[in-house]
């Protein structure tokens, strides 16, 4: 299940208040599992903080998301600083999918210049990953010919049946 | 009919704006000299209240990052002044210049390995105190040439800037 959430940061939070948000998120959607202790999911987290903050201070994530992966939650996480933040409208509702899960791992995005920093602090956890998904566009691709084709919805036919009404 | 819709912004927004700008572009420039950020995020929280705190007072006049060497030598020096508007007068918007951040720590001078850093404030006038920060003296940054590079970060009620101190 492929989702986004946009966190507001400065000005509407500081960056720590920002970080303890994205880490409630990610908590929440987690604790729905029987298999992952919320205390892990916050203790990695609490190891992420010491690139989340500059990360999230610097703007970064506003470009370059967070990706949570705990199959089937597939989740990448935006801030979004500026005059925009203030109007933003936030979903807080856990990840669907989270009580699925059996395991997780957070990859931290590498903006230059917090790489050094952040490969650092990925390598302090086996939870934590200063790499891309490897299947990232696996997943999307399979995500879009789910919906394309045999999936929920089909697109097409539902554009065939717009254009073939009176 | 018509309809307005209307968006308060505080000081207190301005103060949580400027302030993670600012320590946003202290973490970037630390990791571009490959400063050690251990203590950065140590204090992180108590560093972020007091910016914030003295901002919304009003009383912070500069935020300024000294690198200290291994031989003795203080350089570079950054300094983040801040700008107060009068109430009102600002521009209601919050921006960033992180581009001009970027290309300013493409010219950064290189530093040797071992250099440490110190945070400073400097004030206008009276302020509060604040957990974590007692009273200490800047370096001496006569002899250094400086450049301004221009405004770092803009809020409704006050702006904040970047100036380059070098040898």
């Amino acid at each position: 299940m492929q989702r986004h959430r946009d966190i507001a940061a400065a000005p509407r939070r500081s960056a720590i208040a920002t970080w303890q948000t994205i880490t409630d998120l990610v908590a929440d959607t987690l604790d729905r599992s029987p298999h992952i202790d919320r205390a892990d999911v916050e203790s990695v987290m609490a190891t992420a903080a010491t690139v989340g903050l500059p990360l999230v201070a610097g703007g970064h994530l506003d470009q370059h998301p967070l990706t949570l992966v705990a199959d089937p939650v597939y989740c990448t996480i935006s801030t979004v600083s500026g005059t925009a933040a203030l109007s933003l409208e936030e979903s807080s509702n856990p990840v669907l999918g989270g009580v699925q899960a059996t395991e997780f791992v957070l990859h931290l995005p590498t903006p230059e210049p917090l790489e050094e920093l952040v490969r650092a602090a990925a390598e302090r956890s086996p939870h934590l990953s200063a790499d891309p998904p490897s299947d990232l566009e696996t997943r999307a691709e399979a995500a879009d010919r789910g919906v394309r084709g045999g999936g929920l919805v089909d697109l097409e036919a539902l554009t065939r049946r717009r254009a073939q009404r009176p | 009919m018509t309809y307005t819709s209307t968006r308060t912004t505080t000081r207190t927004h301005t103060a949580t704006y400027l302030t993670d700008v600012i320590m946003g572009a202290i973490a970037d420039i630390l990791a571009d000299l490959r400063i050690d950020l251990t203590t950065l995020y140590r204090d992180w929280a108590q560093d972020e209240n007091a910016i914030s705190a003295w901002i919304e007072e009003g009383s912070l006049k500069e935020v300024v990052l000294e690198c200290h060497q291994p031989r003795g030598t203080v350089a570079p020096v950054i300094e983040f002044p801040i700008a107060y508007k009068a109430s009102g007068t600002g521009d209601a918007e919050f921006t960033a210049s992180r581009a001009r951040l970027a290309r300013f720590r493409a010219k950064l001078d290189r530093v040797p390995a071992g250099t440490t850093y110190r945070l400073f404030c400097t004030f206008n006038g009276p302020h509060t105190n604040q957990p974590g920060w007692s009273p200490g003296s800047r370096a001496n940054t006569q002899g250094l040439r400086s450049i301004n590079y221009g405004t770092l970060g803009s809020a409704p009620d006050a702006s904040a800037s970047m100036r380059y101190l070098y040898r």
